[in-house]
């Protein structure tokens, strides 16, 4: 295991005014493993992703990436200097998202959708954001849709877009926020077997998902989030096949029966 | 129909002045396209302003829409050509005069930007909060998702109801021959004092913004519409 996590969460909180969501959470995600996150509804699973990529800022604690604080350096008096937004941006390219709802820019066609970050964010030619656009879409099988409008996708095309625009950023580690919760069920595979083959090629992932089977064959580390704090967390095998938590092993047997 | 009222409708005259009349028209088309860009930009910014986070822009940009929306544009263009210079005037001690083309581009600018305004706003506030966060995780600024994602939706959002607002603005430049713009109407009432015939004159020119309105908004329409298509499917 190498010294320095790909993403380092430390005793992350959140509230939204007197809710507290995030109850301090921590964990390590090393470079090419997959962790997959399950949890009940409102468990703060989302919230926990969007902080980490500052999409919410954190009530308290911290993100690093590859070693780099997210929120802002400790002075030497022990303040910690919120950074600018600036910054915030230039980190967030390590770090590609996908949502449960695509959010796809509908305006833009398929290639339009993932040159935009290369272009205006890491400043490409068009020429390479085009080619580079090309080698994303080929990974997620969608070679050929490159002129089309979202609009006239299938969810699951639409899905797999969502995660070349990510690629395209070839960030450090990649977040999936629920990417199958909104596909008809037989959509859902060809997303799945897309992440499957990202998680083969060694890429960094954190997964927030209900897909159990992907959960317990695709990753390498499972985290059980319960009231916004880790109640379970292991190898696949050990969460599902001898869980220690009562309520994880209860949410896992809804789960799977 | 009897000899006479063919005899007043013949369009003869208004065929013969057709050389001024056009050059009347051409200034209802100038005092269009630059209050419309005025009523555009003012617009924009004020509904910035009305989805501001911070209250005090937010109720900057609602004063705005309220003051400009329900002011006649009639009054409007009186009181930016006569009032305001006088107002500006001894704001600064100097003798300030607009010409009457200015004072109708920015009376009828800032009434349009009223409804632009509110237009923007909605259309703004349409956009899921989701294509920005999207912008946000690919590590795009605020500036850059204003301008290649929001505005770009926005804009397909708002053509149909800014179609019917840019009718309204186009009607709306008629009254700028109050203060001596010499459109299509001043044009029509100078060639009416001389030749004592307001009936073709007057059909005529009522006919010519009907052709004019409704052939160059039709065709907007139009050409919208094909393009809202391909990402409304
Ligand atoms: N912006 C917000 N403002 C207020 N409350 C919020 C906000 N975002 C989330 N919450 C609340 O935080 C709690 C956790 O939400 P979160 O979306 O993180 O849960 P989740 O585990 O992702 O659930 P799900 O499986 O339904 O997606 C919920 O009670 C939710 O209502
Ligand atoms: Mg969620």
């Amino acid at each position: 295991m190498d010294a320095v996590p790909a993403i380092r969460v430390v005793d992350l909180r959140k509230s939204f005014g007197a809710l507290e969501v995030l109850r301090g959470v921590s964990f390590d995600v090393h470079r090419g493993s997959v962790v997959s996150m399950i949890g009940a509804s409102g468990s703060g699973k989302s919230t926990l992703l969007r902080c980490i990529n500052r999409l919410e800022r954190p009530s308290a604690g911290e993100v690093f990436i590859d070693g780099e604080p997210m929120g802002g350096p400790v002075t030497a008096s022990g303040e910690r200097k919120e950074r600018p937004l600036k910054d915030i941006n230039r980190m967030r390219r390590d770090l590609g998202m996908v949502f449960q709802q695509f959010n796809l820019w509908p305006h833009m066609t398929v290639i339009g959708n993932v040159i935009e970050a290369p272009l205006r964010v890491r400043r490409m030619s068009r020429k390479d954001a085009i080619q580079l656009a090309e080698e994303c879409l080929a990974r997620v099988h969608l070679s050929e849709k490159g002129k089309e409008y979202p609009a006239r996708l299938s969810g699951g095309q639409m899905q797999r877009v969502a995660i070349a625009r990510a690629l395209a950023m070839q960030p450090k580690a990649m977040l999936f926020d629920e990417p199958t919760s909104s596909l008809d069920p037989e959509l859902t595979d060809e997303v799945l077997t897309v992440m499957r083959e990202l998680a083969a090629d060694g890429t960094t992932m954190i997964v927030v998902t209900h897909e159990m089977a992907f959960a317990r064959d695709a990753s390498d580390r499972v985290l059980f989030l319960h009231n916004g704090q880790i109640e379970e967390e292991g190898p696949p095998d050990q969460v599902f096949g001898q869980p220690r938590s009562e309520r994880c092993r209860q949410f896992l047997s809804k789960k799977l029966q | 129909m009897s000899e006479a009222l063919i005899d007043a409708l013949n369009p003869a005259l208004f065929w013969e002045y057709r050389l001024v009349l056009l050059r009347g028209l051409a200034f209802n088309a100038y005092v269009f396209f630059a209050a419309a860009t005025v009523a555009l930009v003012v617009g924009l910014a004020a509904a910035l302003l009305r989805v501001n986070r911070a209250w005090p822009f937010r109720m900057l940009g609602t004063l705005h829409v309220e003051v400009f929306r329900n002011a006649p544009d009639y009054i409007m263009v009186i009181w930016v050509h006569f009032v305001l210079p006088l107002l500006l005037g001894k704001l600064i001690g100097q003798r300030i005069e607009f010409s009457p083309f200015v004072s109708a581009v920015i009376a009828l600018g800032f009434v349009y930007s009223g409804y632009f305004a509110e237009t923007f706003r909605a259309g703004i506030q349409s956009i899921p909060q989701g294509h920005l966060d999207a912008g946000r995780a690919c590590g795009m600024g605020e500036t850059a998702i204003l301008w290649r994602i929001v505005l770009p939706q926005v804009v397909r959002r708002m053509l149909p109801e800014a179609v019917n607002q840019f009718v309204s603005l186009f009607k709306a430049t008629t009254i700028v021959s109050l203060i001596a713009v010499p459109d299509l109407m001043y044009q029509v009432s100078m060639v009416t004092q001389q030749e004592m015939r307001p009936l073709p004159l007057y059909t005529g020119a009522a006919v010519t913004y009907f052709v004019v309105i409704y052939v160059v908004a039709g065709s907007v329409r139009g050409l919208s519409e094909r393009w809202r298509n391909k990402i409304y499917a």
